[in-house]
């Protein structure tokens, strides 16, 4: 009698034990299927940053002076300096207008896309110049700079894309 | 004696509760035993699941590291090559940019070119200011769209990367080199 109820006893644990193993298996089984099949979005590579903050810089604006169309990069300068462009308009409204429009252009930010947030920025040699910025700061991001030097002052532009 | 031995051997097998003790017994044993097969191999499985989950995701992180990196060489090279490149057409030399005027002239006379590059499809596209009209002899360059080359076959999905394009451009008697952003965006042939 005694040696039938301790036979009972370990058997229902090993089917206690075989229930729980196997109910470990279905939940890791379906996490695992969650993980390997979760959809993946376009993500933002650290060298398009770069390539965009190059052909940012590069890009010719509509902002003229008495010689030229400025590019980008002296429209940062010229801003700094606080300039005029021939139409009247302030070089640092121009300034934020087009990059406001390029980085909308190009990075689209939404909940569905890969892009949450960007934030722009400029520096000069005292600091914090100008900065832009939309969506959702996350931890996950690419980010880059790239410096240069226009009359004799040393700027930095970044940008950092939150996914 | 023999007789003896062979009438308990038949006493046993006659007696119809120790059968069943000794049989029920065995029969727990057994149970037990498929019981922790069960467990062992579905713990078994699960740890292979599990290791093989890591690896592929690490396969997978390898396989996106090369893709990138491959995307990346491919659009630069074709950015920097001498048939894209700006070269010293706007003053100082500049990386990843593309002179639109030689462009607009290779698309004419694409045809020399067709299997120059290894790829299926090369497409550029202007991102500001964002037009999106294709790109003729009679819009240019007032449009968005250049498709350079578009051959008819099973493609990968495009790799991108930010370009200037850049164009002289005339403004009443004064000529200027005028640049905007343009994505450049190459696709493979796809052999799987």
């Amino acid at each position: 009698m005694i040696k039938r109820k301790f036979n009972r006893k370990g058997q229902e644990e090993i089917v206690g034990f075989v229930i729980i193993i196997a109910l470990v298996s279905v939940i890791v089984l379906v996490l695992l299927s969650f993980m390997l099949t979760k959809k993946e979005v376009a993500a933002v590579e650290s060298y398009e940053v770069e390539s965009f903050i190059q052909s940012l810089l590069q890009y010719t604006t509509e902002c003229e002076t008495y010689t030229e169309f400025l590019s980008f990069q002296k429209l940062i300068a010229y801003c700094d300096k606080e300039g005029v462009c021939l139409d009247d308009e302030n070089s640092c409204d121009k300034l934020n207008f087009i990059a406001k429009e390029i980085i909308e252009n190009s990075w689209d930010v939404n909940d569905e896309s890969a892009v949450r947030g960007y934030e722009f920025k400029i520096f000069n040699e005292e600091g914090e110049m100008f900065v832009l910025n939309e969506g959702n700061k996350t931890a996950n991001y690419k980010g880059n700079y790239q410096d240069f030097v226009r009359s004799g002052e040393d700027y930095k532009v970044s940008l950092t894309i939150y996914e | 004696m023999v007789n003896r031995n062979h009438q308990r051997v038949l006493h046993k097998s006659c007696n119809p509760t120790g059968s069943r003790r000794f049989s029920k017994k065995g029969q727990m044993k057994i149970q037990q035993m498929a019981f922790m097969l069960i467990a062992v191999i579905l713990l078994f499985a699960l740890v292979i699941i599990f290791f093989l989950a890591i690896s592929l995701q690490e396969v997978r992180r390898t396989a996106t590291m090369f893709e990138e990196e491959n995307a990346m060489l491919l659009v630069s090279k074709l950015a920097n090559s001498p048939e894209f490149s700006c070269g010293n057409s706007f003053g100082s030399s500049r990386a990843n940019c593309i002179d639109f005027d030689k462009i607009f002239a290779l698309k004419e006379n694409l045809n020399k070119y067709q299997n120059f590059w290894g790829v299926t499809k090369i497409y550029i596209r202007k991102i500001y200011p964002n037009d999106k009209v294709d790109c003729t002899e009679e819009n240019y360059p007032n449009c968005g769209l250049i498709k350079l080359l578009d051959k008819n076959v099973n493609s990968t999905s495009f790799s991108s990367n930010f370009i200037s394009l850049c164009r002289k451009e005339r403004d009443n008697n004064l000529i200027y080199d005028k640049c905007e952003i343009a994505i450049l965006m190459i696709a493979s042939e796809d052999k799987g």
